[in-house]
């Protein structure tokens, strides 16, 4: 089973999808992708703490910044990855092209497109890969359009990976104060 | 007067054109999208004679733009007033409301007319 879990900041959506992972049958183990970068001693500190939390539930942590595709999952799995928005600007900002070029022109476009298949074909890999795969991602797109330059960018390559992997999905769930709103899937759950 | 909304870059437009059987010229003459600006730089009585007028589209499409902080410009903070003001002044006014958000609909009203309307666009 594919899920897709959408919600604005702290609206409830990583814990929603982790309940939502535990719910679901199988007795494969269960991992969780890591994507946030640790930057710096207190991050890496919070992502400890959080490693030894997500242990106490029954999930082996791994970290994957980019090239999710390239990670190999044990058999029957139940993977959990949080979260899109990340693993998108690890992608984009650490990509090896420039995007001074005054926003809004053809190359964006392309890197727009040649990123988010590519990050769709890790998606799709991962997928093949495991029993239930739920990913985490971000309602950034509600605040105005006056974005410029990288950011718009950035905006439009999430936008288009949500568009994609909400395909795909056999449930796509967006949360709002903690509460799931199913926009696509069995309205019941 | 099918009134989508949703987020920045959600696949309103898409959605829609699929949902009906449109191709871009059927757009062009039934639909209207990025109806927010059209509210920008009016006042709030104003807004019912737009909405008014843009209700007699088959289709009308509107940003979200209400989500984020509220704006340090002034004029920034009046045109985002207008668009929400606009947006509950075409919901009253459509038959059908949707909100797309990652490509996928969700009827906030009038989901039957829709379908009627699907089958005959």
């Amino acid at each position: 089973m594919f899920t897709l879990v959408i919600g604005g900041s702290a609206s409830g959506k990583s814990d929603y999808a982790e309940r939502h992972v535990l719910s679901l049958k199988g007795d494969g183990p269960r991992i969780y992708i890591a994507t946030m970068e640790p930057f710096g001693e207190e991050a890496q500190a919070r992502i400890a703490r959080h490693h030894a939390m997500r242990r106490d539930r029954g999930f082996e942590t791994i970290e994957c910044y980019r090239k999710a595709g390239t990670v190999r999952l044990p058999k029957g799995c139940n993977v959990l990855l949080e979260d899109l928005g990340n693993l998108a600007a690890n992608e984009l900002f650490g990509a090896d092209f420039s995007l001074t070029d005054n926003g809004t022109n053809p190359c964006t476009d392309d890197i727009c497109a040649l990123l988010s298949e590519r990050i769709t074909a890790d998606i799709d890999s991962l997928r093949s890969q495991c029993s239930h795969l739920t990913i985490v991602t971000n309602e950034v797109f509600s605040g105005g359009k006056e974005y410029e330059g990288e950011t718009l960018t950035y905006l439009r390559l999430l936008a288009a990976l949500n568009r994609k992997l909400a395909a795909r999905a056999d449930l796509v769930v967006e949360v709002v104060c903690g509460l799931p709103d199913v926009l696509k899937g069995p309205k019941t759950l | 007067m099918i009134f989508v909304t949703g987020p920045l870059f959600a696949g309103k437009q898409e959605y829609i054109m699929e949902a009906l059987g449109w191709d871009e010229s059927d757009f062009e003459t039934f639909a209207v999208r990025d109806v927010q600006d059209l509210a920008a730089d009016l006042k709030t009585d104003q807004l019912p004679a737009l909405a008014d007028r843009l209700a007699e589209k088959k289709v009308v499409i509107a940003t979200e733009i209400g989500g984020g902080v509220v704006p340090v410009d002034p004029a920034d903070r009046r045109n985002r007033e207008s668009a929400g003001r606009l947006a509950c002044l075409l919901a009253e006014r459509a038959d059908t409301v949707i909100r797309v958000c990652c490509g996928l609909p969700r009827f906030l009203k009038g989901r039957e007319v829709f379908q009627g309307f699907d089958e005959d666009p």
